[in-house]
């Protein structure tokens, strides 16, 4: 018998023109895991929340059709009460913390499951070791990173032992090796695993189903662009002017360990180059002085020309009414639309900013500093919730732009560091190569 | 020390500043709390000793314009229409210093409270009120999260040229801001919701026993509580 079956679903967000949902049916078998893909916006949020009852319960909406869960009707069984057979992890790891200690927050699911409090720290120490993070449990989740975050949040929801784990956009903070860990530790846990993923290329190998979405509605077969490996630019050496060059640049945060030490670089105009390394060694404090956002205690920086910095997590950072005004606000009007037209976003010009999408937002905040056209562009990790096709976009439009400028992309996507950089500057294990 | 025994000092420490009509006990109120907040990290202590000195500035500036007593002027300004002669009188003054006082110490109980204290155990200790013990943990929260999302507003700013600077720049992040923590606080709520929040028949994790520390503490704090009546 099927763990979850979703049939006839359709749904629509209250006061949305467009269903998320259009008549998807789906079993999910105990222990199966499956991958779920498609492009932004396509509805596989949506379909984790539906699995786990948020839809319709927390956020409205014209629901039609059945979603069962371990025996339970969503329509009738609140999101709390399903709490325990399904567990949940969400795209952002910093908005789903509740407590300010780690294995307070991994316990905190346990509490409200009425789980007997002789057990309660035994099963979170036990979650927190299956992933590897039982030295984090007194650490302040303030302290953490993005990846150590992820973990714990993972950790609070193997803790529940769920039957059904929902993983929406899992890896998007973390490099390969966690993300690989993390989706090993999902498996070995044995429950049924459905994992929402822009980057394809983890859950296609450990998934035993692929399930496409597109505009609500299940596909038949995966898109070419979502396996095929992209074809890497012939890689040249620049000739073109030098951008900016680091001379052995050292940086420490006020009251914490170095990141940097002695760590150099130079781009020239005319180069793309991906940084790559894992969690937490450097790459963006390394970027923002590349970008002259942060003044390195060591070491000198000389850039020539202007620079233009994009943030992880950009759709945080929107401060206008109108896609339209974000874009102009550092370029004027006629250069956004030229920068909307290039990330496809004029169909939004007018739409609030933080009405859009994930991976849409992530395309606004490139048009943003696009539209500044600097002569030196850095992007902190600028596919995050981009889908392939969108992806292999972007690599082609940042190609096509090269020319122009010197462009540093930090990403843990080593499909888009391949597909979109001259070179790979690798910090962590390898040093910088200048 | 356990947290509630040092919510209790706390409390106690800004009841009796708020009683006390003495300035020089309220002062010395001030000071003791003043030591555990030059403990926390000087990072995350600086905006709340600033708020705590500029709130505390702006009481003493304007106490003595919104009142009329005393019979020892110490300084005389213009007649105004309607309000007449302006005068600030020692009684004014020293009542302004009182009141200054006060507000630093509730300003500074409250800041110690947000830096220093466990809020998770806190929170285990409230068996009867959780879920407003929570709401009060995350409100504790807040002010953390909207100065890291305001730093990070600024430096996406920069990252696109466009450099933050007077007061009106700043003022107008604050629609940003408030809309990002809306977001945020949307978020949690179905994080916690599917986390299982609001079913009945919770438990908790086991807390330790109270040291002799703790009970000393309680201790204290009852006495300062009940001292202040007659401070």
């Amino acid at each position: 018998m099927a763990l979850a079956s979703v049939v006839d679903l359709s749904f629509s967000y209250p006061g949305a023109d467009r269903q998320a949902l259009v008549s998807v049916s789906l079993e999910i078998e105990p222990g199966e895991f499956v991958a779920l893909l498609g492009t932004s916006g396509s509805g596989k949020s949506t379909l984790l929340r539906a699995l786990s009852g948020l839809v319709p319960h927390f956020h409205g909406g014209r629901f039609a059709g059945r979603v069962v869960v371990g025996g339970r009707d969503t329509r009738t069984s609140r999101p709390a009460d399903l709490a325990g057979t399904v567990a949940t992890v969400f795209q952002e790891p910093e908005d789903q913390v509740v407590l300010t200690r780690v294995l307070a927050e991994v316990a905190f699911g346990l509490e409200n499951l009425a789980t007997a409090p002789a057990e309660i720290v035994a099963r979170a120490t036990s979650a927190l070791c299956a992933i590897g993070a039982e030295h984090l449990a007194e650490r302040p989740v303030a302290e953490l990173s993005g990846g150590e975050l992820q973990r714990v949040c993972l950790a609070s929801a193997l803790a529940l032992e769920p039957e059904l784990l929902l993983l929406d956009e899992p890896s998007s903070q973390l490099d390969r090796d966690a993300a690989e860990a993390l989706f090993d530790h999902a498996r070995a846990h044995g429950c049924a695993v459905v994992v929402a993923e822009q980057r394809p290329e983890l859950p296609l190998a450990f998934a035993d189903r692929i399930v496409f979405l597109r505009d609500g509605q299940i596909a038949d077969e995966l898109p070419p662009a979502w396996t095929e490996q992209p074809t890497p630019p012939v890689a040249r050496a620049s000739e073109g002017d030098e951008v900016v060059r680091l001379e052995r640049v050292s940086y420490a945060y006020p009251g914490g360990p170095p990141v940097l030490v002695d760590e150099s670089l130079s781009l020239r105009r005319g180069e793309v180059a991906a940084l790559v390394g894992p969690n937490g060694v450097g790459k963006t404090t390394l970027a923002k002085v590349a970008a002259g956002l942060i003044v390195p205690g060591g070491g000198r920086v000389l850039r020539f020309g202007s620079a233009a910095y994009l943030p992880q997590d950009p759709g945080r950072y929107l401060v206008t009414e109108t896609v339209l005004a974000e874009v102009a606000l550092a370029s004027g009007e006629e250069r956004a639309w030229h920068a909307l037209e290039q990330l496809d976003l004029t169909a939004f010009a007018m739409r609030h900013p933080r009405d859009l999408s994930s991976g849409e937002r992530e395309r606004l905040a490139i048009a943003t500093v696009l539209a500044v056209d600097p002569d030196l562009l850095v992007l902190d990790e600028p596919t995050r919730g981009v889908d392939p096709e969108r992806k292999r976009e972007l690599a082609a439009l940042l190609r096509a732009q090269a020319p122009s400028r010197a462009t540093l992309v930090v990403t843990h996507d080593r499909v888009f560091a391949m597909s979109v950089g001259d070179r790979t500057i690798a910090l962590g294990s390898e040093a910088v190569l200048v | 020390m356990s947290a509630v025994p040092a919510a209790a000092l706390l409390a106690a420490l800004a009841f009796a500043a708020l009683l006390a009509d003495s300035i020089w006990t309220v002062a010395a109120i001030v000071l003791v709390l003043l030591v555990p907040c030059l403990r926390a990290p000087s990072a995350h202590r600086r905006l709340y000793l600033a708020s705590v000195a500029i709130s505390a500035g702006s009481v003493f500036l304007l106490w003595p314009w919104l009142q009329n007593t005393g019979s020892h002027p110490f300084w005389h300004g213009p007649i105004v229409p309607v309000l007449g002669e302006l005068t600030v009188t020692r009684e004014e003054l020293w009542l302004a210093g009182l009141y200054a006082l006060r507000f630093a110490a509730v300003g500074l109980a409250s800041a110690a409270y947000v830096l220093l204290l466990d809020h998770d155990r806190l929170l285990g200790a409230a068996s009867w009120a959780r879920r407003s013990a929570l709401s009060v943990a995350l409100a504790t929260r807040l002010v953390p999260t909207l100065e890291r999302d305001a730093v990070g507003l600024v430096e996406a700013l920069r990252g696109r040229g466009v450099e933050v600077e007077g007061a009106r720049a700043r003022a107008r992040l604050l629609s940003p801001l408030l809309a990002g923590s809306l977001e945020r606080g949307l978020n949690l709520a179905e994080a916690m919701e599917a986390r299982g929040f609001g079913r009945p028949g919770r438990t908790r994790v086991p807390t330790p026993p109270w040291t002799v520390v703790d009970r000393l503490a309680l201790a204290g704090a009852l006495l300062i509580a009940v001292g202040a009546l007659w401070l």
